[in-house]
């Protein structure tokens, strides 16, 4: 059987050569400049989340002994002291329906507020780079 | 992964930060040519790599050595230029997974005539046809022999069938031979 190549093949495979040639050859692009040191920088200013921090800890440890303080102090005061704070509390509350309906709702805006405010730092730098 | 790569990867786990610069020596190079390929911008290309390192030190706790690190770097890096060419994955798909048994690939140093005639100006033009193919062609073929890489471990980085990783790059040669072909008859006529 005669194995010879025909014109048509033998071109063919001459350019997958030259193409397979070119493929292999193409060079890798030159870096324009290190990135090593931005990435480090960035890497170095957004610390890895941890999942807990010891402020956490310390934090979470105090408000716990607090609900506890409020929960045993609650317990060991006398039925008729609960009564009247009850009663206090009650009043406290009909005094605020009637007197200040706009405190509580400008409290929570004025806080909700600042809490976005505190963003506008974060976000110029986020911006900047 | 070399040894002294694993422990570089294991250093930069536990937060050491000059192994982790010292990987990024290493592979910046490859992570922004792929990129600047992809994108075909030199800001973009940078910014891309920085951020693509920045992201693989962040989940480097993850990072379990199941892949090449390197590999694990170039699909970080491609899943950043899908997010800012979203067509891009739709293209590749578009490609089909028909398998395309036995892809052969010549090798360039068999010694053939046309191989030893060839002239830089042939392969400057085929470099520039390559620079001239659609994206996701252009990222296939860096994969491929840029950066090295196998049909499987592309396939794998890419997240696509292999046959369509095939697929994908015989059609891509068979833009490059249309080029050659064009090239070949413009300088007959010249």
């Amino acid at each position: 059987m005669d194995n010879r190549l025909t014109p048509q093949q033998e071109h063919m495979l001459q350019e997958n050569v030259i193409i397979e040639d070119a493929l292999k050859n193409y060079p890798l692009a030159p870096m324009p400049r290190s990135i090593t040191t931005n990435v480090m920088a960035r890497i170095q200013k957004d610390f890895r989340p941890v999942l807990i921090t010891w402020n956490d800890f310390a934090l979470s440890l105090v408000i716990v002994l607090c609900v506890g303080a409020l929960f045993f102090t609650v317990q060991s005061l006398p039925p008729i002291m609960l009564a009247k704070l009850r009663i206090q509390g009650i009043l406290l509350y009909q005094g605020f329906q009637m007197n200040a309906r706009w405190l509580v709702p400008t409290l929570l805006f004025g806080l909700a507020a600042f809490l976005s405010a505190l963003t506008i730092p974060f976000l110029q730098n986020q911006f900047k780079s | 992964m070399s040894a002294a790569e694993q422990s570089l990867i294991l250093r930069a786990q536990k937060g050491d930060h000059d192994a982790f610069a010292l990987l990024v020596d290493e592979h910046q190079r490859y992570i922004y040519n792929l990129a600047l390929r992809v994108m075909k911008d030199e800001n973009e290309a940078l910014d891309l790599a920085q951020e693509t390192f920045v992201r693989a030190w962040t989940a480097l706790p993850n990072f379990k050595g199941q892949s090449q690190f390197r590999t694990w770097l170039y699909r970080i890096v491609t899943n950043l230029c899908y997010n800012r060419l979203p067509n891009l994955r739709r293209s590749l798909i578009d490609f089909g997974d028909d398998m395309m048994e036995n892809i052969s690939e010549t090798d360039p140093t068999f010694n053939n005539p046309a191989h030893e005639f060839e002239s830089n100006e042939t392969k400057a033009y085929l470099h520039q046809a390559i620079d001239g193919l659609d994206e996701n062609y252009r990222l296939l073929i860096t994969l491929r022999y840029q950066n090295e890489l196998s049909y499987e471990e592309i396939a794998s980085t890419l997240n696509l069938p292999l046959g369509t990783v095939k697929t994908g790059i015989f059609r891509a040669k068979a833009q490059l031979r249309k080029a050659l072909a064009i090239s070949e008859d413009s300088w007959i006529t010249a």
